[in-house]
C-alpha cells in the first residue's frame, strides 16, 4: 500500500500542527496568560530537540552494543540502531519516553535560568535579554560538535522503525496529535484552576495581586519552568518526527516569531484560538510550499520570500486591525465543584460558547 | 607600513556599531520601543551601495546620502503607519516589539527579492558579496579605515550641536523627556518624533553603505547584527546618545580584539563563539548595571577612588 501525495500532505500537515500546538500552548501560558514576553522561545524548543538528538541514540548504542563515535559515524550507527530497534520495540519506547522526560527536565532547568532575568527585569529589557538567550542556543549547537554534530547535524533514531515504511509517518502523526491533545487538556485545566486565575491577576495588576498576598515572583518562575518544559517536549517530538536535528533549523523566525504570530492570529489568552491560529498558519505555509513550483515561473525571485512577506504583512494587519485575534479572551469558567454538565452540553459549549 | 588587518577590522566595526547604536537610541528615546528592524535599515544601505557601485559604475561613497534618505524613509514608514496607530490604540510594549519584528520580516523579504532581482537582471553577485576592491587607498590602507571613524565623529558632533544649540534640538530633547508638557508649550511632538525616526533610520543607512566596503553584504545581515547593536545600545544605557557611542566602541572593540586575544590564549576554536560576546554584554549589563555606561556616576566613582 503506497500513500498518495494528498495523504502524505495531510499527514505531514497534522504532525507539524501537533508540534506547533504544543509549543504555542506553552507560549500562550507565558505570554497570553502571564504576560511574560518570551522572545527566546526557541531556547527551550531547541534544547528539547538537542536532547533528542544527543541522548537516546547513545543510550540505544550502549544497550545494543554498537561501537563507534556517535557523532562521527552517525549515519551508519543510527541505521544500525534502527535495524536493532525494529526487534526491540519495548526498549525503544522506554527510552523514547525517558528522552521526553529528560527534555522536559532540561527545559525546566533552562526555564529556571531564564527566570533569573525575568523576575528582575520588565518589559522591553526582559524581551531583549530573552531574545539574546534564544540566539545563543543556535550558536552553541552550530559550534559544539558533540551535541548535535555542528553544521552537519545528526540523525535521530526512530523508535517506530518496526513499522513498514508507509505506515511510519501516519502512526507518528497520530501519536503526536494524542500528545498535543494531552497538553491541551492539561493547559485548559490549569488555566481554569486557582493557579490560572492567579496568572491573569499577576498579568493584569501585579500590585493588586501582591496586595492580596500572592507571590508574583514565585508564580513567574513556576510558569516559565512549566512552559519551557512543555516547549522542550515539543522540540524533542519534532526531532523524533523529522528523524534528524540540525542546529540552524532552530532560528528565531521558526520557533519564536511564528509561534507569536499564530497565537496572535488566534487570539491571546485563549487556547481555542491557539488551535485555530496554528491550523490556519500551518495550512497556509504548507500550501505555499506545496504550490511553490507552480509559482516559480511567474515571479523573478525565490517564492520563499513571498512567504515571509505575506506572513509579515498578515501579522501587521492583525496587530493593527484586529489586535484581539479571532477569538477574544473570555472570563474562564471555573471547574464545577458539584458534577459536570452533560456531554452534549459540553460539546455545545466547546463549539459555540 | 604594515598593520595587522585585525586593527582595521576593529576600528571599522566599532565605528559602525557606534553609528548604528546612535540610531537605535534616537528611535528608542521617542517611542520607548526597541526597534528590532533597525539592523535591516542598515542592510538597505548595503544594497544601495551595491547598486551604486556595480549598476551605476560609480564609487560606493555615492551611496551614503541616498542610503540616508531611503533608510530614513523606511524608518518613518514604520513609525507613521505601524507604531503610531498601535500607540494610539494603546497596544502594549510587547505588541509594539512584535510589530517591529514583523516589519523586519517584511524588509528582509523585500531585500531578498531585490537581491534575486539584481542577480537575474544584471548578472551581479548579490549575496555574500564584497565591495572591498572598489575602495580607494590612503597611506597603504583602505580608505574606509579612515572614513568610518571620521564619519562617526562628524555625525556625532553635528548631532551634539543640533541637540544642544538649535531650537529644534532643544524641542527634541524636551519631547523625549516629557511629551505632554512639550505639547502644552507648543512643540509639535509628532513632527519631532518623525524627524528622530528619519535620523535614526538614516544613520543606520549610512552605516550600511559604509559597511559594504569592508564586511560581506547579504540580505540576512540584519539578524546577525542585531545582538551586537542591542548590546552596544544597552551597554551605553539606551537613553543617552553619548552612551551609545561609548557602548558601540566598547562592544565593537571587545568583539573583534577580545575574540582574537582569547583565541590566542585559549585556542582557535573560540573564534566561532564570537556571536556570544554581545549576548554576554546584554545579560551582564542588564543584570549588574541596568542603566549602562551613562548611568554610572563617574565623578562619584573618581572621588571614591582617590579616597581609597
Amino acid at each position: 500500500m503506497a500513500l498518495g501525495p494528498e495523504t502524505i500532505f495531510i499527514v505531514d500537515l497534522l504532525a507539524i500542527f501537533a508540534v506547533y500546538v504544543i509549543v504555542n500552548l506553552s507560549l500562550n501560558l507565558e505570554f497570553g496568560y502571564t504576560g511574560i514576553p518570551n522572545f527566546g522561545k526557541v531556547l527551550a524548543v531547541g534544547a528539547g530537540a538537542f536532547v533528542a538528538a544527543s541522548i537516546p541514540g547513545r543510550i540505544y548504542a550502549e544497550i545494543a552494543g554498537i561501537q563507534g563515535d556517535y557523532i562521527e559515524n552517525n549515519l551508519s550507527m543510527v541505521s544500525q540502531i534502527n535495524v536493532w530497534l525494529a526487534d526491540n520495540t519495548g526498549i525503544g519506547f522506554v527510552v523514547f519516553f525517558l528522552t521526553l522526560g529528560i527534555a522536559a527536565g532540561v527545559g525546566a532547568g533552562l526555564g529556571l535560568l531564564t527566570s533569573y532575568p525575568a523576575i528582575r527585569l520588565r518589559g522591553d529589557y526582559l524581551a531583549i535579554t530573552l531574545l539574546a538567550f534564544g540566539e545563543s542556543i543556535r550558536i552553541i549547537g552550530n559550534n559544539f560538535t558533540p551535541l548535535v554534530g555542528g553544521t552537519l547535524g545528526v540523525q535521530v533514531p526512530d523508535p517506530l522503525s518496526f513499522l513498514p515504511g508507509e505506515l511510519r509517518f501516519p502512526v507518528a502523526t497520530v501519536g503526536l496529535l494524542l500528545i498535543a491533545f494531552v497538553v491541551y487538556v492539561y493547559s485548559e485545566k490549569m488555566i481554569r484552576s486557582p493557579l490560572g486565575r492567579l496568572l491573569r491577576a499577576v498579568r493584569d495588576n501585579e500590585v493588586a495581586a501582591e496586595a492580596l498576598g500572592k507571590n508574583s515572583t514565585q508564580i513567574r518562575v513556576k510558569i516559565i519552568m512549566v512552559s519551557a518544559a512543555l516547549a522542550a517536549i515539543g522540540g524533542a517530538l519534532y526531532a523524533f518526527y523529522v528523524g534528524g536535528t540540525i542546529a540552524f533549523a532552530y532560528d528565531r523566525a521558526s520557533w519564536t516569531f511564528w509561534p507569536f504570530l499564530m497565537i496572535l492570529i488566534g487570539g491571546l489568552a485563549n487556547n481555542k484560538g491557539v488551535l485555530i491560529g496554528t491550523l490556519l498558519f500551518v495550512t497556509l505555509r504548507k500550501f505555499i510550499i506545496f504550490f511553490k513550483d507552480s509559482f516559480q515561473g511567474f515571479v523573478p525571485f525565490d517564492v520563499v520570500w513571498l512567504d515571509f512577506l505575506l506572513l509579515g504583512v498578515i501579522l501587521l494587519a492583525v496587530l493593527l486591525y484586529r489586535p484581539q485575534g479571532i477569538f477574544i479572551e473570555k472570563p474562564t469558567p471555573t471547574i464545577s465543584v458539584n458534577g459536570k454538565p452533560s456531554g452534549l452540553k459540553r460539546m455545545f459549549n466547546f463549539f459555540f460558547k | 607600513m604594515v598593520i595587522d588587518p585585525i586593527f582595521s577590522d576593529a576600528i571599522i566595526f566599532a565605528s559602525l556599531l557606534a553609528l548604528l547604536s546612535i540610531g537605535l537610541t534616537l528611535t528608542y528615546l521617542t517611542t520607548r520601543v526597541p526597534n528590532f528592524a533597525h539592523a535591516s535599515f542598515a542592510t538597505i544601505g548595503v544594497y544601495i551601495a551595491l547598486i551604486a557601485t556595480r549598476v551605476w559604475d560609480s564609487t560606493p561613497y555615492v551611496a551614503i546620502p541616498i542610503a540616508f534618505v531611503i533608510s530614513g524613509m523606511v524608518a518613518i514608514a514604520l513609525y507613521t503607519f505601524i507604531l503610531k496607530p498601535l500607540i494610539r490604540k494603546g497596544a502594549s510594549q510587547a505588541i509594539q516589539m512584535i510589530a517591529t519584528l514583523a516589519f523586519d520580516l517584511v524588509v528582509i523579504a523585500l531585500l531578498n527579492i531585490t537581491a534575486d532581482y539584481i542577480v537575474k537582471t544584471y548578472q551581479i553577485t548579490s549575496r555574500e558579496f564584497s565591495l572591498r576592491s572598489y575602495d580607494g587607498e590612503f597611506m597603504g590602507l583602505p580608505l574606509i579605515v579612515f572614513v568610518a571613524p571620521i564619519t562617526v565623529a562628524i555625525l556625532a558632533i553635528t548631532l551634539h550641536v543640533t541637540l544642544r544649540k538649535t531650537k529644534f534640538g532643544i524641542a527634541m530633547r524636551a519631547s523625549t523627556e516629557n511629551s505632554d508638557l512639550s505639547g502644552i508649550v507648543g512643540i509639535n511632538v509628532k513632527l519631532v518624533y518623525s524627524v528622530s525616526w528619519l535620523l535614526g533610520g538614516g544613520l543606520a543607512g549610512i552605516a550600511g553603505a559604509l559597511m559594504s566596503l569592508w564586511f560581506q553584504g547579504d540580505p540576512n545581515l540584519g539578524p546577525q547584527l542585531i545582538p551586537s547593536i542591542f548590546a552596544a545600545s544597552i551597554a551605553g544605557g539606551f537613553l543617552s546618545i553619548y552612551g551609545a557611542i561609548a557602548g558601540g566602541i566598547l562592544v565593537g572593540l571587545t568583539e573583534v580584539l577580545g575574540t582574537r586575544f582569547l583565541a590566542g590564549e585559549i585556542g582557535s576554536w573560540l573564534i566561532a563563539y564570537r556571536p556570544l560576546i554581545p549576548l554576554v554584554f546584554i545579560v551582564v549589563t542588564l543584570l549588574l548595571a541596568p542603566r549602562g555606561l551613562a548611568g554610572i556616576n563617574w565623578s562619584k566613582l573618581r572621588r571614591n577612588g582617590t579616597r581609597a
